[in-house]
């Protein structure tokens, strides 16, 4: 049988400014989804706002893998599939400074 | 499976070796009901352990004791900041029983530096209860505190205040800095070994009598400490617990650097009751 895991990140916390959510080992995974699940959008120009994924080797350093999502402008769902991400993940974005989207972020792993 | 090193009382309750998943070890949270808002502040962000393979910048992959895998508990680069990983079950009839574990403690290896002081502190806590009382052994290492070695083991006795969220829901915030007081004879030195990037598994045997709801005995490594004085928090029972059999495990940090609690497994044993 499969592995899976899901983890909760952050628990209805407001994002402002430069964000990245804490770095979260997943080396037993082959595939991840993050999900930022919107309680509320916290501005029109929320879905102008790109959230990147982020790979490290060790938890220190980081850079940005291919996948990338957008927040939708009204409480929704939203996913990023992620493959070949090695060890670390995690978010990462700059918000607007007119932006306070709130969010609920998870990471499903599966290996 | 046992995994090997471990001396179980006569009937093992789990064996968990984290090379098989999290089984059953998860986030805390605190207690709320309709909204989060109800949450105790100090509870709302508890961080959620995952599965690491101790991989450092410098050396790559260490692996866990036993294999790869080790449950890793992280908080966040904030003094004072906590992560909490526990077990639920219940159980069955009351009888000695005892709690190992092999677990490496670090900070993160953010800088070039010893960062021994960096850990505050980490801990084992049960929360059990029978049909008369709620009993909570707290046991915490205390590392370091504002930038000195403090290496002892600690326990807590006085309970902390409750919330009431609601007529059957209640929270408190027990493993605040507020409250500990001295193991008698508590004070040991833990291999650090000179590196934030090197890990040495320790060994650690806490054993609770549920029929007394007191300590039996506190191994860790090569030191035995004398527990005779060593008191739980004890309350009337609240509502919905009862025959509870909870283990957790929590780690915080004292500076603006990550602290880690890395536990390779996990064994809960049961005596027979005499």
């Amino acid at each position: 049988m499969i592995e899976s895991h899901t983890a909760v990140l952050d628990r209805d916390v407001t994002w402002t400014g430069e964000i990245t959510t804490e770095p979260y080992e997943a080396g037993w995974a082959t595939e991840a989804l993050f999900f930022v699940r919107v309680l509320d959008s916290g501005g029109a120009d929320a879905a102008t706002v790109p959230v990147h994924v982020e790979i490290s080797p060790d938890g220190l350093h980081w850079t940005r893998h291919d996948a990338v999502l957008s927040l939708g402008t009204a409480p929704g769902v939203y996913a990023a599939p992620v493959t070949h991400f090695g060890n670390w993940l995690r978010l990462s974005a700059a918000v607007p400074a007119d932006v306070h989207p709130r969010v609920i972020v998870y990471l499903a792993l599966k290996g | 499976m046992i995994p090997a090193g471990y001396e179980p009382l006569d009937r093992v309750v789990y064996a968990d070796d984290f090379d098989r998943g999290a089984q059953g070890w998860t986030l805390l949270t605190g207690n709320y009901e309709r909204s989060l808002d109800s949450l105790i502040a100090e509870q709302r962000d508890f961080r959620p352990p995952m599965l690491s393979s101790l991989t450092m910048w410098d050396t790559g992959t260490a692996g866990s004791l036993h294999g790869t895998y080790a449950l890793k508990l992280a908080t966040r680069p904030h003094p004072g900041s906590i992560s909490v990983a526990l077990k639920r079950t219940t159980f069955r009839r009351p009888c000695p029983i005892q709690v190992e574990a092999y677990f490496a403690v670090k900070p993160e290896a953010t800088d070039l530096v010893l960062g021994d002081r960096d850990v505050r502190a980490f801990g084992i806590f049960l929360d059990l209860q029978d049909g008369r009382e709620r009993v909570m052994p707290h046991l915490r290492y205390h590392n370091a505190e504002a930038g000195e070695r403090r290496h002892r083991w600690l326990f807590k006795k006085d309970r902390p205040p409750v919330k009431t969220i609601s007529g059957e829901t209640r929270s408190h915030f027990h493993l605040g800095p507020d409250g500990w007081l001295d193991v008698p004879g508590g004070e040991q030195d833990l291999c650090y070994n000179e590196l934030p990037t090197k890990q040495n598994w320790h060994y650690l045997n806490v054993g609770f009598d549920l029929r007394s709801m007191t300590y039996t005995h506190l191994h860790c490594n090569n030191r035995t400490f004398e527990v005779t004085d060593v008191s739980p928090m004890r309350m009337p029972a609240w509502p919905n617990l009862d025959q509870m059999l909870n283990v957790g495990f929590w780690v915080e940090t004292d500076t603006a650097v990550r602290a880690f609690l890395y536990l390779d497994s996990v064994v809960v044993s049961a005596g027979t009751p005499s």
